[in-house]
């Protein structure tokens, strides 16, 4: 017998159907491994020549996280004050040269070209050999002594990050090459007949910036920003990356309490994330 | 509606002749309304040379340094431009990282890779913009929430998921997971996808429907075809990104041989220590310009693809509407 559906129902069936393969993927290798690695951090995992034996412990790789480790909580607030630092520059800066990239200035084309070179290196092992090898040019921060003397007059918790962003001020530069291009993006969608009509109202570049531009960019703003601190969290310079990976294969600690951090860390990134977005957003809907 | 444009310019332009002189001036110095004026666009124009001066000078310094011998290495005298071309350094660095090979191994990864996500993508992302089905949003939330899990937290029980499979030192898990959807920011071409497809008028596949084309011919005729501004995109990002891929495969497949460039670049001086068994003194110094040479071999076949697509890419961006 032909099974016979509405038309609706037919429709959404289809529309699963083609959703399927990714729902599919997403189980295995995404939704699985992520439970998997929620259970293995209540455990401690033994890994033997024959066998994987996970011994139940409780919370104790999460006590241990926070009152036993003396790295990983240092680690973990040098990483959020040196966000705290890093995407606002970052956001601040794409804001600036997507501004700047969409003037009609005279070879807009080389700049535009030059300006997105950051989307082919920033996720790139290449870029992080340039830099270990001194092409940086972070020393031509050091140059001035402002930075120093800005640096010393800070509070010895601020000093440190604030010493490390400046040190890796190109770099951080570097990681904005996605942004650049959201930002720019969204400056095409604002119309130039609302700044003709402003302009014929009286409004000057400077006033038809901050009523203009600015409101309509805020959620792309927004999404900059969530943009930022995911490509952060995933970047190879990330050192919170390197000691989990540490941790995974070291004996006395191994993977169960590897997993403990990957969710500490994630936990907190997902938190950060949903916070920006709420209050990024809600502001928005006013309009 | 011209014409009056036109008339209106012509109203600007004599009032402007009535104006006294310093006045024009200042108008062409300073704008005038949303016209920036010579100093603006001055200053626009310094900030844009500092700015772009910090990303070319990594560059600049990369091909500086690769060409240098060592003699021009230890000169102090000699910044930037060395004595003489000395090419010795990317012969080594050719050598180390046994480019053809590894090129081969590379432009073959990324490209299945890439051609699996472009089209798993476009299927999901087309799914989420065009249909109506219970879960929908809720699904949709799991496509974000893929997109923001750190590969760090994932990675051992894929590690072990992988090994279950057999997968392990096999290009599977760089390509399965692309195949449906995931790997490598998967989650952020589904959303570029999805918001391409939400622009579409509806008519399209209503129109579509009535002459008798079933969904899947809706999708592959006439859908896919008019999201080449997106394909293009997703496309070049899903190759720069794979080419650049370092993490999860430096997880699953420990074979030299299938190594991929980024990762013959990293292990790159180890290779030389290994073939040109350097004497210990000055070591870093000795291997500078060849390191250089290397990650310069790595990064030039994409940059010249960028070169190439940077123009469509820039305008596809725009038509995409992938910020809407």
């Amino acid at each position: 017998m032909k099974l016979k559906l509405s038309l609706a129902a037919r429709r959404s069936l289809e529309g699963f159907l083609f959703i399927t393969p990714w729902l599919v993927g997403f189980c295995v290798f995404m939704a699985y491994p992520l439970a998997f690695s929620l259970y293995m951090s209540f455990t401690e995992v033994q890994v033997t020549a024959t066998a994987i034996n996970f011994t139940h412990v409780g919370w104790a790789n999460y006590v241990h996280a926070f009152l036993g480790d003396n790295v990983f909580p240092v680690q973990l607030a040098n990483f959020v004050k040196e966000s705290l630092i890093s995407v606002p520059i970052i956001v601040i800066f794409s804001l600036l040269v997507g501004l700047l990239i969409n003037e009609d200035v005279w070879g807009r084309g080389v700049f535009r070209a030059i300006f997105f070179l950051p989307v082919i290196f920033s996720t790139s092992q290449v870029i992080t050999t340039l830099f270990d090898l001194g092409a940086g040019g972070g020393s031509f921060i050091q140059r001035f002594n402002v930075f120093n003397i800005l640096i010393s007059a800070l509070p010895p918790s601020l000093n440190e990050p604030v010493s490390a962003v400046l040190s890796r001020f190109t770099l951080v530069l570097w990681s904005s090459g996605v942004q650049i291009l959201l930002i720019l993006a969204a400056l095409k969608t604002i119309g130039s007949t609302v700044y003709e009509a402003a302009a014929i109202d009286g409004a000057g570049r400077w006033e038809s910036f901050w009523k203009i531009t600015l409101p309509a960019l805020r959620p792309f703003i927004v999404l900059t920003t969530v943009y930022t601190i995911v490509e952060l969290s995933v970047s190879p310079f990330n050192q919170m990356l390197g000691l989990i990976n540490s941790h995974m294969f070291s004996v006395r600690t191994g993977m169960g309490y590897a997993a403990a951090l990957g969710w500490i860390y994630f936990a907190l990134i997902l938190v950060a994330l949903v916070l920006i977005y709420t209050v990024g957003m809600r502001k928005v809907h006013r309009y | 509606m011209i014409a009056k444009t036109s008339q209106g310019s012509r109203a600007e332009t004599i009032k402007q002749r009535l104006k006294p002189k310093w006045l024009r001036l200042r108008s062409l110095l300073m704008g005038r309304g949303m016209r920036s004026g010579l100093v603006a666009r001055m200053i626009v124009m310094i900030l844009l040379i500092d700015v772009a001066l910090i990303y070319v000078y990594p560059i600049l310094y990369m091909l500086s340094t690769m060409m240098m011998s060592t003699l021009d290495l230890v000169d102090p005298t000699i910044r930037w431009i060395p004595t003489e071309l000395y090419w010795d350094n990317l012969a080594k660095a050719f050598e180390g990282l046994k480019y053809w090979h590894g090129l081969g191994q590379t432009v073959f990864i990324a490209l299945i890779a890439t051609a699996a996500q472009t089209l798993s993508c476009a299927v999901a992302g087309y799914g989420f913009a065009r249909y109506k089905f219970p879960g929908k949003n809720l699904l949709f939330m799991l496509v974000f929430l893929t997109f923001i899990v750190p590969p760090q937290t994932i990675v051992i029980p894929l590690y072990l998921l992988y090994r279950n499979f057999g997968w392990l030192n096999t290009y599977y898990p760089l390509i399965v997971p692309e195949m449906l959807g995931l790997g490598l920011k998967g989650s952020l071409f589904i959303i570029i996808y999805r918001q391409f497809f939400l622009g579409q008028p509806q008519s399209l596949e209503e129109a579509a429907r009535l002459d008798g084309a079933n969904s899947l011919t809706i999708f592959a005729r006439i859908m896919l075809p008019l999201a080449k501004p997106a394909v293009l995109v997703v496309s070049l990002f899903s190759f720069v990104w794979h080419w650049n891929d370092y993490y999860l495969p430096s997880m699953f497949i420990s074979n030299q041989d299938m190594w991929s460039l980024v990762r013959r670049l990293q292990g790159l001086q180890q290779t030389l220590d290994e073939i040109y068994d350097v004497n210990p003194y000055g070591l870093s110094t000795m291997t500078e310009p060849v390191r250089m040479a290397g990650a310069f071999l790595v990064i030039v076949p994409i940059l010249v693809l960028y070169f190439i697509a940077q123009r469509w890419f820039t305008e596809s961006i725009e038509r995409t509407g992938l910020v809407e």
